[in-house]
C-alpha cells in the first residue's frame, strides 16, 4: 500500500516535470540581451521536477521514502469521516450559489462536525447558522467582499 | 541615530492613532486565538484576511495583519502548557518543559514566564529591528539583481532543505511552489505561461487558495483520517499566574538569552522558529543549576526551558522582519503571504520601502511596540479566557475553521468552481502531509519564484548574459557559497540526532 502510493506521487510529479518541459519548449524562443527568456525558468523547473521526481521514484522502489518524521509511516486512516468532510466541502459548493450563503455553510458544518463524530446534528445546525450570520455581515458590510444572498430562495 | 529616532516618533504618531490602535488590536486578538487552536496557524489566518486589503488602508491593515503574525508566537505557549499538544511546531519545547510543569501543579508560573519572556524577547527584538532595519536597507541598497538573485536562491535552499525531515521531500514541494508560481503572465516580455487559454490564468494562480486548501482543508482532512478522536490527554489546571521569587530569578537569564539566540536566526533568511527554540532548549539545560527538574530525565518542569524556548520563538518573529522589510524576501510561509499583503497596495518590500512608503513602514514598527504590550496584557490577566477556547470540541472546531475557509475563498471571485479547487488542493495537502512533505516551501516558492526570475533575468541582461555575475561580485558570491554550505546543515544535524520538522 505504502509502496504503491510513494511510487504513485513519484510518478505524479514526473508527470508534471514532462508537462512544464513541453510547455517550455513551445515558449517563445526570443532572448534578448540576458541570453535567456520566457522559456528559461519553465525549463530549469522542468528539469528541477525531473531531478526530485527521479529521486523520488528511486527511493520509493527501493525501500520507501527516507527519514520520516517519527509517527508518520504507520498510521491507519478512517475513510468514513473523510467522506463527509468530503462531501460537506462539495454539497456547500453545490449549494452555494442556488441556495444561498447560510444554507451551504450550515450544511458544511454540519457534514465536517458530523465526520469528526459529532452525534448531535441539530445542535450542530442551529451553531453553524448561528456562526455563519456575523461572519457574513463581517465579510460583507466590514471587508466589502461579496457574498451571495444568505438566503437566496426568500430574499 | 537621531534620525531613526525622529522617525520612530512618527511611526507612533501613525500607531497610536484610534483606527490603527484597534487594527493592532483586532490582530493581536485573532493572533493569540489562532495561536491557542490547534489547527490553524498564522499563514493561513493571514491568508483569509487578505481581501481586507481591498477596503482598508494599507497602514491599518498591516498592523491587523503583523499583529496575527505575532500574537500566533504568543498563543501558541498556551496551548502547549495547558494541552500536551503544541499549538506551532515552534513551541515543541515549551510544550516539554511546561507541560511537565503543569502536571506539577505550576500551570501559571509556565504561562506567566513564557507570556513575559514573549514580552522581553519581543521588545528587545523590536528595538534591534528599529536600530539594524534602517542600517541593512541602506546596505542593501548597493544590492543589485544579481545580489538579490543569490539571496533569493539561499532563501529557497534555507527554507526547503533546512526544514523538514528529508531534503529530498522539501525540494519536490519548493518545486512544486516554483511550478505553480509560473503559471500566468511572465512579468518581463508579458507572455502568457501555462494558462492553456484560460482568462483567469493569465493572473497567475490565486495564492489564497493554494494557501486555504493547503493549510485548512488539507489540516481537516489529514486530522479526520488520521486523528479524528484527538489526543483524548487530560488538560492541566490552571493555577495562579503568581511567580516566585526564585522562578524570577531563574527566567531572566533565560529569557535574555534566548532573545540573543532567536534574533540573529530570524533574521537570516533561515526561516523556522524550531532551529533557535531547539537551541535554546538545550542551552537552557546545560546551563541550568537544577538539571534534575528537566522533563527528559523525569523532573517536575524546569522554568527556564519555558522561558528560553518562549523568548527565542518571539524573537524570532521579530527577527524574521528584518529581511522582510529590508530585503523583501520572505523566511517562512507567513512572511512570504505578508509580501504578497504588501504587493496588493502595489508596494514592493526591499531596501526602497523605508524611502518610498516611510512612514507606512515606521508606523508599522510602532505598532510592534504597542502590540507587544496589548499581547502582554491579553496573555497574562486574560490567559483564562483563552484556555476556554480549548474546551471547543474538535468536530466544531474544524467545522468553523472550514466554514471560515470556504467563505474566504468564494469571497475572492464568488466562483463555486473554486470550493471544488480548494477540496482538491486540500487532497493535494494530506497526501504531501501523510508523506511528510513540507508545506512552507510550496507557499514561499510560489510567491518568491516569480520575483527570482525577474531579478535573474535583470542581472543577466545587465551582465549581457555572463552568468558568472553570481561569482564575480562579492556579495553575490558569499550567498552562493552561504547556499551550498546550507544544504550540508540538515546532514550534520541528522548526524547529531536532531530531527526537524516545519513550522509555518
Amino acid at each position: 500500500m505504502q509502496k504503491r502510493w510513494q511510487v504513485g506521487i513519484a510518478a505524479f510529479i514526473l508527470m508534471l516535470s514532462a508537462v512544464f518541459g513541453v510547455g517550455a519548449t513551445q515558449l517563445p524562443a526570443d532572448t534578448g540581451y540576458a541570453g535567456i527568456g520566457s522559456a528559461f525558468m519553465p525549463a530549469v523547473v522542468a528539469l528541477l521536477l525531473l531531478l526530485v521526481g527521479g529521486l523520488l521514484m528511486w527511493q520509493a522502489c527501493t525501500g520507501g521514502f527516507r527519514n520520516f518524521t517519527d509517527g508518520v509511516v504507520d498510521l491507519v486512516a478512517d475513510h468514513r469521516g473523510a467522506l463527509w468532510v468530503t462531501a460537506g466541502i462539495l454539497a456547500s459548493a453545490a449549494l452555494i450559489t442556488k441556495l444561498g450563503f447560510v444554507i451551504a455553510a450550515t450544511t458544511l458544518f454540519v457534514c465536517v462536525a458530523r465526520g469528526f463524530g459529532s452525534k448531535t446534528w441539530l445542535r450542530d445546525a442551529i451553531t453553524g447558522a448561528v456562526l455563519v450570520l456575523p461572519v457574513f455581515w463581517l465579510f460583507t458590510l466590514v471587508l466589502d467582499v461579496n457574498l451571495p444572498h444568505l438566503f437566496n430562495v426568500w430574499f | 541615530m537621531m534620525e531613526t529616532w525622529t522617525l520612530l516618533l512618527g511611526g507612533f504618531g501613525t500607531a497610536l492613532q484610534p483606527m490603527n490602535l484597534m487594527w493592532a488590536f483586532i490582530g493581536c486578538l485573532l493572533g493569540t486565538a489562532i495561536g491557542v487552536l490547534p489547527g490553524i496557524g498564522p499563514a493561513l489566518t493571514v491568508a483569509m484576511l487578505l481581501p481586507v486589503t481591498a477596503k482598508v488602508d494599507p497602514a491599518g491593515a498591516l498592523i491587523m495583519l503583523c499583529g496575527v503574525y505575532y500574537g500566533a508566537a504568543y498563543g501558541g505557549s498556551t496551548t502547549s502548557i495547558l494541552m500536551n499538544t503544541p499549538g506551532e511546531s515552534s513551541s515543541i519545547m515549551t510544550a516539554l518543559e511546561g507541560n511537565a510543569m503543569a502536571k506539577h501543579g505550576r500551570a501559571g508560573p509556565a504561562l506567566a514566564t513564557s507570556a513575559i519572556g514573549s514580552f522581553i524577547a519581543g521588545t528587545i527584538g523590536v528595538v534591534l529591528l528599529t536600530l539594524f532595519a534602517p542600517l541593512v536597507a541602506d546596505l542593501a541598497l548597493k544590492f543589485g539583481p544579481a545580489e538579490f538573485f543569490s539571496l533569493m536562491v539561499l532563501a529557497f535552499v534555507t527554507v526547503s532543505s533546512v526544514l523538514g525531515a528529508s531534503m529530498l521531500r522539501g525540494m519536490v514541494s519548493l518545486a512544486l511552489g516554483l511550478a505553480i508560481g509560473l503559471v500566468g503572465m511572465d512579468s518581463i516580455a508579458g507572455i502568457p505561461r501555462y494558462t492553456a487559454g484560460v482568462p483567469e490564468l493569465i493572473d497567475g494562480i490565486e495564492f489564497v487558495l493554494v494557501a486555504v486548501g493547503l493549510f485548512a482543508v488539507g489540516e481537516a482532512l489529514y486530522s479526520v483520517l488520521y486523528d479524528p478522536k484527538g489526543d483524548v490527554t487530560a488538560r492541566n489546571k490552571l493555577t495562579s499566574i503568581w511567580m516566585t521569587k526564585d522562578d524570577w530569578k531563574r527566567s531572566w537569564p533565560a529569557w535574555l538569552r534566548g532573545t540573543a539566540i532567536g534574533f540573529p536566526f530570524g533574521s537570516i533568511p533561515a526561516g523556522g522558529a524550531e532551529i533557535p527554540t531547539f537551541l535554546s532548549y538545550s542551552t537552557e539545560r546545560k546551563l541550568s543549576r537544577f538539571p534534575k527538574e528537566f522533563s527528559g530525565v523525569g523532573g517536575k518542569g524546569a522554568i527556564e526551558g519555558v522561558a528560553g524556548p518562549e523568548a527565542a520563538n518571539n524573537a524570532t518573529a521579530a527577527g524574521a522582519l528584518v529581511p522582510l522589510l529590508t530585503l523583501g524576501i520572505p523566511t517562512s510561509a507567513t512572511a512570504a503571504i505578508l509580501i504578497a499583503a504588501f504587493q496588493n497596495y502595489n508596494i514592493q518590500p526591499g531596501p526602497l520601502l523605508f524611502q518610498t512608503s516611510g512612514p507606512l513602514v515606521w508606523g508599522l514598527i510602532a505598532s510592534l511596540y504597542v502590540g507587544n504590550v496589548m499581547l502582554l496584557v491579553l496573555n497574562l490577566p486574560l490567559v483564562g479566557m483563552w484556555a476556554r477556547l480549548l474546551t471547543i470540541p474538535k468536530p466544531q472546531l474544524y467545522a468553523g475553521i472550514l466554514v471560515f475557509a470556504s467563505i474566504g475563498v468564494y469571497g475572492m471571485r464568488q466562483s463555486a468552481f473554486d470550493l471544488v479547487l480548494m477540496y482538491v488542493i486540500g487532497v493535494i495537502g494530506v497526501i504531501m502531509r501523510r508523506f511528510d512533505f513540507p508545506v512552507a516551501p510550496v507557499i514561499v516558492g510560489m510567491i518568491l519564484g516569480p520575483m527570482a526570475e525577474k531579478q535573474l533575468r535583470n542581472a543577466l541582461a545587465i551582465a549581457q548574459g555572463d552568468w558568472l555575475i553570481f561569482f564575480k561580485q562579492p556579495i553575490a558570491c558569499t550567498f552562493m557559497v552561504l547556499t551550498i554550505a546550507v544544504m550540508f546543515v540538515p546532514i550534520i544535524l541528522r548526524k547529531r540526532g536532531v530531527r526537524l520538522s516545519e513550522d509555518d
